[in-house]
């Protein structure tokens, strides 16, 4: 390989809330703190920092990259800002892994916050704004009705039930429960996400993640570094990520195949020819429910209309063959955009260590996935971890 | 016409004339909160202090960005300090040219890293100099809000 092995050495984050009264530097110092703390290095052993964060219209300041710097570590340093929207968490990584990769630095604070709350009326005014000026926002495009065309076509191309896809909140909420940082973890069941409010049909209020604050860090560093600073240092094995048409309605809907092609660029990396097989965890981004089941099968976990049945049947519970989600995802933890998708790739970081408490997957996983989605819904970005 | 034609005159060309319907509410965050209580509710500037890097940051950090400590050291620094740079504003925000020019100012508070932004007042813009002693004119208690607004102006200060 042209370039050098990476690992995650180390990992923090902030509860997810609805309203934080810190600012957006102070949610995202905590999680950096912690982060360093964890691997036991300070600012001064840091080359980098990589800023992830979505729109700036979320924390209401033009210039979030740079106005985030003092509370992510990266005062007087080299710093990069990540943006694929959604897919920010996981893109943020991958940037971390080429800064380290290609021999530029050694070690890497990766750092991604979003303090959603300070939004009004709603952050559905920001998201607005990402479509087609001319053509789709004269119709008061929101993210719920878009989401509610994309569920539905899901739905109708393989014959899935709204039940089906209730099965994957209920499952995330739960695991939430296990998660010290969570915002809207639950024990609820598929009655109840069948009977919540309905926002656009088929979408109800239990089948989508909520809007949260809060910020997640990570510490990147190469392998020589990595082996001086912990015994457990978590590889970078693959790293993939792709983007579909910008236009909306020129795409497959009911098969991500974008994501498909970011997870097939990340296998041959890590040398992957069976994912269900030789992949122990899947974290798969869930903002609804039904993306949770959307992105297993652009994966390869699933043929295409059948990740419905890794939910029934219990395989994508925690104690399944292949736990998915065991974190409690955006539907249980909650869905401050960038640092959703972090928390995803921290929390692959921490199972693979055996360091997630009472989320501990059994059995020793060796190796697991995050994948996050964004954009105007059509990035996939995916990172593969490993011990 | 060309492609890079522009149009001549604007409301000719077919639009839809949009806005991005977002408004934003700030909070001040652990550190702000205290500090702009304290103004607002006794008039006192707080700042925190780092130990190990001696900088004293007015208005109050709850870290230190150069090393990264938690800092819970707070004191009370006094309202007045020096003119570091200033300028005279003779346009608003909206454009419109000012009769008498807005003379804002970056002041250093004494003992402190940083400092305020703000506006200069009960002084002339040919006497205004850099190294100028000046003092903060508060709002009458009961009209601070917690803001940087409860802050009228700095004055030259008055010995």
């Amino acid at each position: 390989m042209p370039f050098r092995r990476v690992a995650v050495v180390g990992a923090g984050m902030t509860r997810f809330m609805r309203r934080a009264l810190e600012t957006p530097k102070e949610l995202a110092f905590y999680a950096t703190r912690m982060a360093l703390d964890s691997c036991e290095l300070t600012l001064k052993d840091i080359d980098g920092v990589i800023l992830g964060s979505a729109p700036d219209a979320f924390d209401g300041v033009h210039r979030k990259g740079e106005y985030l710097i003092d509370g992510a570590g990266a005062f007087r340093k080299p710093v990069m800002r990540g943006y694929v929207g959604g897919g920010t968490g996981v893109w943020a990584v991958i940037q971390g892994w080429y800064h380290v990769a290609s021999g530029l630095f050694d070690t890497v604070l990766v750092v991604c916050e979003e303090k959603m709350s300070s939004c009004y009326p709603h952050p559905q005014g920001a998201f607005n704004a990402i479509f087609d000026h001319t053509l789709e926002r004269p119709l008061g495009t929101n993210l719920l009705w878009i989401f509610a065309l994309e569920m539905h076509r899901y739905m109708a191309t393989y014959g899935i039930t709204e039940r089906d896809i209730a099965l994957v909140s209920v499952k995330n909420k739960r695991n939430g429960l296990d998660h010290p940082c969570s915002h809207v973890a639950g024990n609820i069941t598929v009655d109840d996400v069948l009977q919540s409010e309905v926002m656009a049909w088929p979408v109800k209020r239990l089948d989508v993640s909520p809007t949260s604050d809060g910020a997640v860090a990570l510490v990147m560093a190469c392998e020589e570094k990595a082996r001086r600073i912990t015994h457990k240092p978590v590889w970078v094995e693959g790293i993939g990520w792709c983007l579909d048409t910008s236009y909306w309605t020129n795409r497959d809907l009911a098969y991500p195949v974008y994501v498909e092609k970011a997870a097939r660029m990340a296998y041959k990396m890590a040398g992957i020819v069976d994912p269900r097989k030789q992949i122990d965890i899947v974290e798969p981004y869930d903002p609804f429910d039904y993306k949770e089941l959307h992105h297993l099968e652009g994966l390869g976990f699933a043929r295409r209309g059948e990740a419905p049945d890794l939910i029934a049947s219990g395989v994508a519970n925690r104690d399944g063959d292949l736990p998915v989600t065991p974190s409690g995802g955006l539907l249980g933890v909650g869905n401050p955009i960038a640092a959703a998708g972090l928390m995803k790739v921290a929390e692959i970081f921490w199972q693979l260590r055996g360091e997630a408490g009472k989320r501990q997957v059994p059995g020793k996983p060796r190796r697991g996935l995050a994948q996050a989605w964004g954009d105007l819904m059509q990035v996939g970005t995916v990172v593969v971890l490993g011990i | 016409m060309l492609p890079l034609e522009k149009p001549q005159q604007v409301h000719r060309a077919l639009a839809w004339q949009g806005e991005i319907p977002t408004y934003n509410i700030y909070t001040f965050g652990i550190a702000g909160e205290r500090f702009f209580r304290e103004l607002k509710e006794h008039g006192r500037f707080l700042g925190t202090r780092c130990p190990a890097c001696h900088l004293l940051y007015v208005p109050p950090r709850i870290y230190c960005e150069r090393c990264f400590a938690s800092l819970e050291e707070w004191v009370e620094v006094p309202g007045r300090g020096t003119v570091f740079t200033f300028t005279l504003a003779y346009y608003d925000l909206d454009g419109r040219r000012l009769e008498h020019p807005d003379i804002l100012a970056l002041v250093r508070l004494e003992g402190a890293h940083g400092g305020v932004l703000h506006r200069l007042g009960e002084v002339e813009p040919g006497q205004v100099a850099i190294g100028m002693p000046v003092e903060a004119v508060l709002k009458p208690p009961q009209e601070r809000r917690g803001s940087i607004l409860d802050i009228l102006y700095f004055r030259p200060t008055r010995r």
